[in-house]
């Protein structure tokens, strides 16, 4: 019995997982490799995950509730942005240790999935094609931030 | 608030000499623990990449480390079978043969001692070489009641637990992982990002050490062979073999497969005292090789800590557990300096520990919510 939940509670796991734009071209087997990667966390609302200017570890999946990007310390003024279940953040963690450009608190009390960047440079060794795959989703999401950041610097009054 | 991930400072060394000096202790008291568990580690770093390619081609983590460890396993007995036999007609001979190395190591030394006392009257006087051979006698019929018989003894006394390396393994390599991830998700939320950069770390520093150990013994055992075999001495293989097997224990290793080598070639070669000189030379340029070029490329840095207390820890260890702890100072610095480098800056932060606080205050607040009076 425990087997079979634990089954299904993975099986549901990778299909949100799937539907993620990072993960969105891995086939089943490789998902499966990632979601063994993962690490499960639980926040309560208010909590903070990550601070500005901290080395970042870490991508984070939203599994369930909201995560708030914003200015250290400024959640009221600072919006950046807000992160729904079956988005992620924090992926420039993945690329280098730099720091984290914003602070990362939670909007709704949620359930978040951690990938380490040593798990992911892990797999750059062990499962180049997975990584390959997880790289070139990141480019592409980092492009499209990039334009729509332009975007709106167009639109932006003078 | 760009804070710093890892301590640095005395405290730190301060407290990774008395942590690795504990855990040394302890191997030594529980030494049936410590050599199969230190096996299962390198066994865990040889297997590890053969399960994660057995993993991609769709086959789960538990069936690839168990096929693997399997596979280790038969291969073991496969091997054991022709070679058991084989070792117990080897031991009925291996005092004999002891025996003539020790007496070739005697003839060598009385050689030298002659010449020497042609080249030097007061050494002939002084009846040097008649005195050295008393002693040389003596120590020769006591070594091996005294110190051979027990040091062989104890090693085959290790024998049994060594049996359990490939059990260990398979653990490690079908729970490892799984392990770890659940001692991380008891860490709470504030510290999740440093534990996980704290595994990293250490595993980095084991793999690296552990398979650079391996790559070097590899490339000093073919040094070793080939430089034997040049010379003519027979076994060359063999030999080779131990003297890098040898140099995994720091300090005494090298000077013990030294003593090997002349100790064959006096034997083999007792009226050519040259091939003994081209052996000790053989072995110097190894040796100079091995500082200079192999473990750089090898082992190199992946310790990463001072020489200082290195050196430090490679006494602690050789005093407080023996050989085991010779072999076992320098790994179990290296993983300890990672952690404590690590749990320093969490315990420096305030940053964290606010953090923290906070979760368990939200925390006690949701606990609480209804129960107000």
């Amino acid at each position: 019995m425990f087997r079979f939940r634990k089954r299904q509670s993975e099986h549901t796991r990778i299909g949100q997982i799937h539907r993620l734009g990072l993960f969105a071209t891995l086939q089943p087997k490789e998902l499966r490799v990632v979601n063994g990667l993962l690490h499960e966390r639980r926040y309560l609302k208010g909590e903070v995950i990550f601070d500005e200017g901290e080395e970042g570890q870490a991508l984070y999946i939203v599994f369930g509730g909201k995560v708030l990007i914003c200015q250290q310390g400024e959640p009221e003024t600072g919006r950046i942005a807000e992160v729904g279940e079956g988005s992620m953040f924090g992926e420039l963690a993945l690329l280098d240790d730099s720091p984290r450009s914003a602070q990362a608190r939670v909007a709704e009390d949620c359930l978040l999935a951690a990938l380490s960047r040593a798990d992911f440079n892990d797999l750059v060794e062990t499962h180049a094609v997975i990584a390959s795959k997880i790289a070139l989703q990141l480019a592409r999401e980092l492009g499209q931030k990039l334009r729509e950041h332009f975007v709106a610097m167009d639109a932006r009054p003078l | 608030m760009n804070r710093t991930y890892l301590a640095s400072g005395p405290l730190v060394w301060i407290a990774t000499i008395a942590i690795t000096t504990l855990l040394l202790v302890a191997s030594a008291k529980a030494l049936f623990l410590a050599v199969p568990f230190l096996f299962a580690i390198i066994l865990y770093y040889i297997l590890y990449p053969v399960v994660r390619r057995l993993e991609m081609s769709g086959i789960s983590r538990e069936t690839a480390a168990a096929l693997v460890a399997g596979g280790v396993s038969l291969l073991a007995v496969a091997v054991m079978i022709p070679t058991v036999p084989w070792l117990v007609g080897q031991s009925v001979s291996s005092e004999e043969a002891l025996g003539r190395y020790l007496e070739g190591g005697r003839v060598l030394i009385d050689r030298t001692l002659e010449a020497l006392e042609s080249q030097f009257g007061f050494l002939k006087r002084m009846d040097f070489r008649a005195e050295v051979g008393r002693k040389a006698d003596e120590f020769g019929s006591t070594f091996m009641k005294a110190q051979l018989a027990p040091a062989l003894l104890q090693a085959a006394m290790q024998l049994p637990a060594v049996l359990l390396a490939p059990f260990l393994a398979f653990f490690l390599l079908r729970d490892g992982r799984r392990f770890l991830r659940m001692i991380a998700s008891a860490v709470p939320n504030a510290f999740f990002e440093r534990t996980v950069y704290m595994f990293d770390r250490v595993h980095q520093t084991a793999r690296n050490y552990f398979q650079g150990l391996l790559k070097h013994a590899v490339v000093d055992a073919a040094l070793y062979t080939l430089g034997l075999w040049l010379i003519g001495i027979s076994g060359a293989l063999i030999l080779g073999i131990v003297a890098a097997l040898l140099a995994w224990i720091p300090l005494i290793g090298s000077a013990l497969a030294c003593i090997m080598i002349v100790l064959a070639a006096a034997t083999e070669f007792p009226s050519d005292p040259w091939v003994v000189y081209a052996s000790v030379g053989m072995f110097l340029f190894v040796r100079f090789l091995d500082a200079f070029v192999i473990m750089p490329l090898t082992v190199g840095r992946s310790i990463q800590m001072h020489p200082l207390p290195t050196v430090l820890m490679l006494f602690i260890g050789g005093t407080v557990a023996g050989v085991p702890g010779l072999v076992l100072a320098l790994p179990i610095a290296g993983v300890v300096s990672k952690v404590v480098e690590t749990v320093g800056a969490i315990i420096d932060d305030p940053r964290l520990h606010a953090r923290h606080r906070f979760a368990k205050l939200l925390d006690a607040k949701r606990i609480n919510v209804d129960l107000r009076l």
